[in-house]
């Protein structure tokens, strides 16, 4: 395992087993991955394809049926090599009874961190992801998208060097899915590795380098993303608005020289961007938000070199 | 050190999260009520003073414990397996036998906390019942209705400084109003030590029968034993069958003695049966309390021991299942 892979696993194989230990499900099947320092590296796959039980094996939360599994250079089941790991689990998993600020301090002291630095992250966490205001009601009392934020919170209070994130966007707002989307890049921009679990394929599609299909258990794709969505029989020409004469003598120039008729139309811009703007000029004008709101950045010590 | 820190931490946290759910506050709150009027329906005291209100609070004390110490260990183990906040907890650098252990001392926590206040309601409530009186102003039998009134009043007033607790400084009811409830009940008794059982001003005395501290210390204990069991079920099982086999033990370990004791000298089967299933007995001795009389010390230190082995024992059994379990 070089010093570059943060995530080595090699023929994983992960069967459940029922009462009596007869063999019940096959999870995965076979798996080999390999995650580089520096990278988003999406496990996409539908509802059942074996991500999140591959992740629960990463972190030693199951146990590997075969197959051998390294993580930061060390076995899963080493406590020591949680130090550097960040996990946001698929459902935000939190204790309902405690406010935001109760969660991430006992994460954090969970990590060891000193109280002064406890503190700091903390406020800038809530900070940054838009629950100040929120900061001492419980958990319990949150709406999903707002507890899916406290657990994005507690997955970084130890500044990881790895981020295992399983379905981020779940539950979020389109504000709320931009702003994790820009915050792993900024991560990785830091040169933070991440593990993105996703079945929302535009999630994966903006953030990710690498990606793995899995449908059943099995590897089925793999590859650089813009390399495996590349339709490498076309290309596409954008420019501004030209008259309909000058527009005819280009198709016609076009269909004589290539000998097809090319497409036209008007490129829009994605939902995702519309709606970022209608909600800037909204909250221009905004007097009172009980939810979760629209923040600016990342959390400055997660900026620090 | 870290993982003395972690130990502390989820320790707090497993009190913290026990003592902030409703059924906690709903059964203690019951339990002190429930001793509080125990002098007030029990008409006939048999001539034995305060006997019957003593055997009934400790009773109390005892059922009720059962059902806390099971509620909170399936709660804080079975449950946060079932809901994935601990996995979310060990995916943290913290080992599975800190977690576990840190659960169970969370437990004894709130234990502690549940056994001071039926220990204290029942102090109170032995003082408030019938007993003979030869004091100047009154000779005959005289009930403490002074202190019966604060001792019935003190969950309602803690309940009421909670609610407005809650309501200007948003602290959480439920755990407000529990440590209000043990910090009335230390205030009554402490007040009630002003007067004489009769209700007049006296110089201070507290009046209470010292022998049902130690007694209540071996409740407290015996609830120890049954919160191990609790959580080491906890770690396989739900809280229906955890609920379910902690009451048989309990009602065995109540027989222990009479079903395989007395078999045990001839049978190692029976030894071993003997040796397995607690025996609650050796945590019940009512009898030394008549006459004003109380339980060694040294003979709860014994007692300890044995629920400090007993649960030791357990526990390593609880670890050994919790280390090999999938956190799914």
């Amino acid at each position: 395992m070089s010093e570059q892979t943060v995530v080595e696993v090699k023929g994983l194989v992960k069967v459940f087993k029922d009462f009596w230990q007869r063999p019940k499900v096959k999870a995965v099947d076979n798996l080999d991955l390999s995650v580089q320092r520096g990278e988003i590296f999406g496990l996409l796959g539908p509802n059942g394809s074996g991500k999140s039980t591959t992740i629960k094996i990463l972190l030693g939360l199951l146990n590997a049926t075969e197959g051998d599994v390294k993580i930061l250079g060390h076995n899963p089941h080493d406590v020591k090599v949680k130090e550097k790991i960040g996990y946001l689990p698929e459902e935000s998993y939190l204790y309902g009874y405690l406010t935001p600020r109760e969660t991430l301090n006992f994460y954090g002291r969970l990590f060891g961190l000193e109280s002064g630095v406890r503190k700091e992250r903390i406020s800038q966490l809530i900070e940054m992801v838009g629950l100040s205001h929120a900061a001492d009601r419980a958990v319990g009392e949150f709406s999903k998208g707002m507890a899916r934020r406290v657990g994005l919170a507690q997955a970084l209070i130890n500044d990881p060097e790895l981020i295992i994130l399983d379905e981020p966007t779940s539950g979020l707002d389109p504000i709320g899915c931009r702003q994790v989307k820009d915050l792993m890049l900024a991560l990785v921009r830091r040169g933070k590795s991440i593990i993105l679990s996703s079945h929302l394929l535009a999630d994966v599609e903006d953030v990710c380098d690498h990606v793995t299909i899995l449908y059943n258990g099995k590897k089925q794709a793999y590859g650089r993303i813009n390399e495996l969505l590349e339709d490498s029989d076309r290309i596409r020409l954008t420019m501004p608005e030209l008259s309909p004469e000058k527009m005819k003598t280009l198709l016609s120039e076009i269909k004589k020289k290539t000998g097809s008729t090319p497409e036209v139309d008007r490129p829009s811009m994605n939902l995702e961007r519309f709606f970022l703007e209608v909600v800037d000029k909204a909250n221009e004008s905004a007097v009172h938000q009980t939810g979760a709101v629209k923040t600016e950045g990342v959390a400055e010590y997660l900026n620090r070199q | 050190m870290l993982r003395i820190r972690q130990f502390y931490t989820l320790a707090v946290l497993t009190a913290v999260e026990s003592i902030r759910q409703p059924i906690c506050l709903l059964l203690t709150t019951a339990c002190v009520l429930l001793i509080g009027l125990t002098p007030v329906l029990l008409l006939h005291q048999f001539g034995e003073d305060g006997k019957l209100a003593r055997d009934s609070g400790l009773a109390l004390h005892f059922v009720f414990g059962i059902f806390i110490a099971c509620y909170t260990a399936s709660s804080c183990l079975a449950r946060e397996m079932r809901t994935g906040t601990a996995s979310a907890v060990l995916s943290k650098p913290v080992s599975r036998e800190v977690f576990f252990v840190a659960k169970f001392a969370g437990i004894v926590v709130v234990i502690f906390m549940f056994s001071s206040c039926a220990a204290i309601a029942t102090l109170l409530s032995e003082r408030v019942s019938m007993k003979f009186s030869m004091e100047p102003a009154v000779v005959g039998y005289v009930t403490d209705g002074l202190t019966g009134g604060m001792l019935l009043l003190a969950p309602f007033v803690a309940f009421l400084l909670a609610g407005l607790l809650n309501y200007y400084r948003k602290r959480p009811f439920e755990s407000t109003a529990f440590g209000l409830l043990l910090a009335m009940l230390i205030v009554v008794l402490l007040v009630s030590g002003f007067f004489e059982r009769t209700g007049q001003f006296s110089p201070y005395d507290l009046r209470i029968h010292t022998g049902i501290i130690s007694m209540s210390a071996m409740v407290t204990l015996a609830l120890v034993v049954i919160s191990s069991i609790a959580i080491t079920l906890s770690s396989r099982l739900n809280i229906v069958p955890t609920m379910i086999i902690c009451s048989a033990v309990f009602l065995l370990g109540l027989m222990s003695d009479y079903l395989f004791g007395q078999k045990a000298l001839d049978s190692t089967l029976f030894l071993v049966i003997f040796s397995l299933i607690p025996d609650w007995q050796n945590f019940w001795t009512l009898d030394v309390l008549k006459d004003g009389g109380a339980v060694p010390w040294r003979y709860v230190m014994h007692a300890a021991f044995y629920a400090v082995s007993y649960s030791a024992g357990i526990m390593l059994l609880g670890l050994l299942s919790f280390s090999r379990k999938e956190m799914r």
